[in-house]
């Protein structure tokens, strides 16, 4: 039973991983792409959740589990600081017209 | 006792930096006094160390991990560097009082000079091969510094440049070498090395020879990487002085020196070793025989005698390649710094404007030619003595066309340098220059250089001690009395050696009624002036750089659908890499 736990989340962790992956290669609109983020964000703490329930390192996943937490809301809270700024400024939220930094 | 000098050596010079530094430019007098001061102690500190030379290590620094431990071995090598580095480059300092006086950025210069010297001493006495590497790049970045000194001016900061990029270039030599020595051995010690090279396998130890051979060539401006020294000639005056005689193209003698009894057994690397001295010599002989520019002369001079002592170390004469390195900063210095005197005096580096300045300059006429006479090779100055056991050890250990080679080099020199000579201070004045005679403090940096010119040969008794068994325990250097080794320099090979150098001399004298000669090596003449085409493979490398950096821009797309496919790319390849590694 214990198995097939693991497989299951196993499982949600490639899903998750993929959804994300997917939406960030496809997507144009900036917060679709922090959306993205978030999803990649959530199978890559999974994943290290699982690892600490397979090898018994139950604490130290939680812990760097917790760590990612936190700086992943950071990057979505900057993230969407950014995109209403953007909006604002440039009145478009296509990530390819943001070329003001490129030569 | 010990254990003070050495320190003393390495943080004298480096607290000097911080004083000057912290003195301030509004205050030039206190500058050049907390200069001077530091760095004469320093010298005093080098010569007190020479009669303490020995084997055993006297500072340890357990940094631990990775590092290893700073050790520091006070052997006759390392000491007879370090005192050159800190009374030659002490004697640099005292002349830059004059030479640069009414410079606003003192407190720079000063500065990057003492931090230089410190870095130099570290260098040679360290025997731990990353720390050594440490100290070789901090040479290497202060000497990018005090080229580029004027730092308004394009061609300073093009030749600190390139010095800065071709010798960080044959530092991956050494960390290379330095990283090897540490995954086999699992320490950096230089010492466990030399006793017994077998530590590490042969076929990793020929990477290691020809790595430290390619830093060394770098360091010392050797072929095919000399083309940085002369550029570097924008430098100050006395930062040239420094630069050729104390500290910086010493660093790769002496690496392959103090590497010479772990990778003499290399197979083809004493012949590379000898074969990149030869080169070296001949083609900047004959590039200083054409050039016009007064220390461009000179620095061509250096990387020719340079190699000579390269040479030397690739015969195994490793005593007559140190020896020749002592004369050669001593003689070497005293050019450069009267030389510098001669450019102070008269504004121009171009020797077709001087002439006839003798009369106005006589005491720097008198060394200038001191110090000439001793590069041309001529008794009884020491870089006479030094040469012929440079070429005496070539003759018995080393091939017979090596020799005859460098026979010819030395004839170049004494060609180039009466060309030198006579064109700065003797005939007729050949333009409006007036020039006065050297100040005071110039005075006080020449007379000791000139002194020395004249009688340092005297020490190569006391010099074999230093460098014998007791301290350089795998270098087997017989002790022997001076007369001993002077007395093998009276034989035949000596005579025809002078006889070639006399050659050098009447052709010169006979310039005119060799114009039919002239003309038909016309093209020889034509290639040095263009040195050789290595100017024009640097271009090509540096413009050949540029343009695939600019290639390459169509990758850096900045959009994000694009990166993030990179990284889904590189992450596939991880992937497979580790599911094949797993098999």
């Amino acid at each position: 039973m214990n198995l097939s736990v693991a497989t299951l989340v196993f499982v949600a962790v490639l899903g998750l991983l993929g959804v994300g992956l997917y939406a960030l290669l496809a997507t144009r609109n900036l917060i679709k792409v922090i959306v993205a983020l978030q999803i990649l964000v959530k199978g890559a703490m999974l994943a290290l959740v699982l690892a600490g329930r397979l090898r018994n390192a139950v604490q130290e996943a939680q812990s760097l589990a917790l760590t990612v937490i936190v700086a992943d809301t950071i990057v979505a809270v900057i993230g969407l600081t950014l995109a209403v700024q953007i909006r604002q400024r440039l009145g478009t939220l296509d990530i390819k017209a943001l070329t003001s930094l490129r030569r | 006792m010990t254990l003070i000098l050495v320190a003393a050596m390495i943080l004298l010079p480096w607290a000097g930096a911080l004083f000057v530094w912290a003195a301030g430019n509004e205050r030039p007098r206190l500058q050049n006094g907390l200069a001077v001061t530091f760095s004469v102690a320093a010298g005093i500190c080098g010569l007190a160390m020479l009669p303490r030379a020995g084997a055993e290590v006297v500072l340890n620094f357990p940094v631990g991990g990775a590092f290893g431990d700073f050790t520091f071995v006070a052997d006759g090598l390392g000491v007879f560097l370090a005192a050159v580095a800190t009374v030659i480059g002490s004697l640099a300092v005292i002349f830059s009082v004059d030479y640069m006086k009414g410079e606003h950025q003192l407190g720079r210069y000063y500065a990057m000079v003492l931090f230089f010297i410190g870095a130099m001493v570290g260098l040679v006495l360290t025997s731990n091969l990353l720390l050594m590497f440490f100290f070789w790049e901090i040479t290497a970045l202060c000497s990018y510094a005090l080229i580029s000194f004027n730092n308004d001016d394009p061609k300073a900061v093009a030749g600190g440049m390139k010095a800065l990029i071709i010798t960080q270039l044959g530092g991956i030599g050494l960390l290379v070498g330095a990283l090897v020595l540490y995954a086999y051995t699992g320490s950096y010690d230089i010492q466990a090395l030399i006793a017994n090279p077998a530590i590490v396998p042969a076929g990793v130890l020929a990477w290691m020879a020809f790595g430290g051979l390619a830093a060394a060539a770098a360091k010392s401006a050797q072929f095919p990487f000399q083309t940085w020294l002369p550029d570097a000639m924008e430098a100050p005056t006395p930062i040239s002085a420094l630069i050729h005689a104390a500290t910086m193209v010493n660093a790769g003698v002496y690496l392959l020196a103090r590497f010479y009894p772990a990778f003499h057994g290399v197979p083809g690397w004493t012949t590379a070793v000898t074969l990149v001295g030869l080169v070296t010599a001949l083609l900047a002989a004959l590039m200083a025989l054409v050039a016009n520019d007064l220390k461009r002369v000179l620095a061509y001079s250096t990387v020719s005698q340079l190699g000579y002592m390269v040479y030397a170390v690739g015969v195994g004469g490793i005593y007559a390649s140190q020896f020749h390195l002592l004369s050669h900063s001593v003689f070497k210095a005293l050019l450069f710094l009267s030389a510098g005197a001669v450019i102070h005096a008269v504004g121009t580096r171009d020797m077709r404007q001087m002439g006839g300045l003798g009369k106005q300059m006589p005491l720097t006429r008198a060394v200038f030619i001191i110090g000439s006479l001793a590069l041309a090779g001529i008794p009884i100055l020491n870089g006479f003595w030094s040469k012929e056991l440079v070429l005496e050890a070539g003759l018995m250990h080393g091939p017979m066309w090596a020799y005859v080679g460098m026979l010819i080099g030395a004839g170049l020199t004494a060609f180039y340098t009466y060309r030198m000579v006579t064109m700065v201070f003797y005939g007729s004045p050949r333009s409006a220059l007036h020039g006065h005679d050297a100040g005071p403090a110039m005075r006080v940096a020449l007379i000791p250089l000139a002194f020395g010119a004249l009688t340092t040969w005297l020490l190569a008794g006391p010099f074999s001690r230093l460098l014998s068994v007791e301290s350089l325990p795998m270098h087997h250097i017989e002790p022997e009395n001076t007369w001993v080794i002077l007395e093998e320099v009276f034989s035949l090979p000596t005579l025809i050696a002078l006889l070639v150098v006399a050659l050098g001399l009447v052709c010169w004298w006979q310039r005119e009624r060799l114009a039919g000669l002239g003309q038909a090596l016309k093209g020889i003449g034509w290639a040095a002036e263009h040195s050789f085409g290595f100017e024009a493979v640097n271009r090509a490398i540096v413009g050949g750089t540029q343009k695939l950096g600019e290639a390459l821009r169509v990758t850096q797309t900045g959009w994000l659908n694009w990166n993030v496919f990179g990284i889904l790319a590189g992450l596939v390849v991880v992937l497979i890499v580790v599911i094949l590694g797993g098999r």
